[in-house]
């Protein structure tokens, strides 16, 4: 009689200590599916006072040239009229929304940027993001707060872009390191160091003509298809600042 | 004693008992700073070896290899990559440093700590690097390859480097809590 007592005493389920450690158990498994959603928003307003300052954003802002941005608007016009003559695709960059980076991976593994604006203030997963010089990424996951941008470095992006001076098509390839590669699938391409790489009229999952790269080497072992590696415009290791396109494809 | 005392005497003890799990918090956030001033040619060291290490040295291998899984869970969640994961060399790790004796040398401890953490970041890095080899076994895709060792070598030689100091501290804190726990 002692002895079943002492065994039915010695069940696991009646150690508080593993039920504790089942139900940490069950919060990380619950924190692995939102991915992560309430820690970075956590992160969102311990990080808050070391945010990049607004002055910063002003400085920038300012400094932009006003003839240009006059030139900038008259040729947007000009191209927005040109491609609806032409019946080409178009994009809409009214709803364009600022952020700031809060977490930048740009090294190791991971190639991802947190930004401080989430689903409150209208980032939807797929929405581009641009820097100054060009795209960075795609939005990839969003909190309430804070979205995840998944870099053009990253080894799992893969996008469509277009070869300015060849009138080409290729695909640019994220390998992990800071030169993504741009596969071109014709070996006769007359691809040069120094070539424009802007997104493709033909993707569906950019808007055309945004400055991407140039080439900066080319690798001319393989025999059924080219390769060149890109040296991007954006430099995700040192902007501060970023705008989400919200882009009607 | 007034209330102000008491309150302060409360809060120090919750704090002393409770630092290795206040500390554990504090590993993703510091994944997710990624100081730039820390790194090397871009990689940061690998973080949560540092809490690993302590942690599994006191507390033994199941313990490592249960929080190994924590970290791993918790650290995916917050990687955009839905494919790879860093749960099997986590916990991996866990059970490893769970074996390994404390030594009553301090100096030749702190050293220990570094060469344990670069062993323990080679692994993470290859099994890593394995799953993403095997993903794109079928793309043949061997241009990855040199970043990856790159990826590898860099944190390894970092994780070695900051090791002994956060290491040390970390096991010094977490047995002043057990003690005083005990």
């Amino acid at each position: 009689m002692l002895n079943i007592r002492r065994i039915s005493t010695c069940r696991w389920w009646h150690k508080k200590k593993n039920w504790i450690f089942f139900v940490i158990f069950l919060f990380l498994v619950f924190a692995r599916i939102s991915k992560g959603t309430f820690y970075k928003d956590f992160y969102y307003f311990i990080s808050k006072p070391f945010w990049p300052g607004q002055f910063q954003k002003e400085i920038v802002l300012e400094s932009i040239d006003q003839e240009y941005l006059i030139k900038l608007n008259l040729l947007k016009k000009d191209n927005i009229r040109l491609r609806k003559i032409l019946s080409v695709q178009e994009s809409s960059n009214n709803d364009n929304i600022s952020a700031a980076v809060i977490s930048r991976k740009t090294g190791s593994w991971w190639r991802q940027i947190i930004l401080n604006k989430g689903s409150r203030d209208g980032v939807e997963i797929g929405n581009i993001v641009i820097g100054p010089g060009g795209l960075l990424g795609r939005v990839n996951n969003t909190s309430l707060f804070t979205s995840s941008v998944s870099l053009i470095t990253s080894p799992e992006s893969k996008l469509g872009v277009w070869v300015d001076r060849i009138q080409i098509n290729g695909l640019l390839v994220g390998l992990g390191d800071d030169y993504p590669i741009l596969i071109l699938y014709s070996n006769d391409a007359d691809i040069k160091v120094g070539d424009f790489i802007s997104s493709s009229p033909a993707s569906t999952l950019l808007p055309p003509n945004i400055p991407i790269g140039i080439v900066h080497s080319i690798d001319e072992k393989l025999k059924s298809k080219k390769t060149a590696k890109i040296s991007l415009l954006a430099k995700p290791h040192v902007i501060d600042w970023v705008q989400i396109l919200k882009v009607n494809i | 004693m007034g209330p102000n005392f008491e309150s302060k005497y409360l809060m120090n003890k919750f704090f002393t008992k409770q630092s290795s799990i206040i500390s554990f918090i504090f590993i993703p956030i510091i994944f997710l700073w990624h100081p730039n001033w820390l790194g090397f040619l871009g990689v940061q060291p690998y973080w949560p070896l540092f809490w690993l290490l302590p942690w599994s040295m006191i507390n033994g291998s199941i313990n490592g290899l249960i929080f190994g899984l924590f970290l791993g869970l918790i650290l995916d969640s917050l990687t955009l990559d839905n494919t790879f994961t860093q749960i099997p060399g986590l916990m991996f790790c866990g059970f490893l440093f769970g074996r390994i004796k404390l030594h009553s040398d301090n100096l030749v401890g702190h050293f220990r700590y570094g060469l344990i953490c670069s062993f323990g970041s080679f692994l993470c890095g290859t099994v890593y690097y394995l799953q993403i080899l095997f993903r794109n076994f079928l793309d043949s895709n061997s241009l990855m390859f040199i970043p990856s060792i790159k990826n590898i070598l860099a944190e390894v030689f970092l994780t070695g480097f900051f090791a002994p100091f956060i290491c040390s501290q970390l096991l010094r804190m977490f047995k002043f809590s057990r003690r005083k726990l005990q």
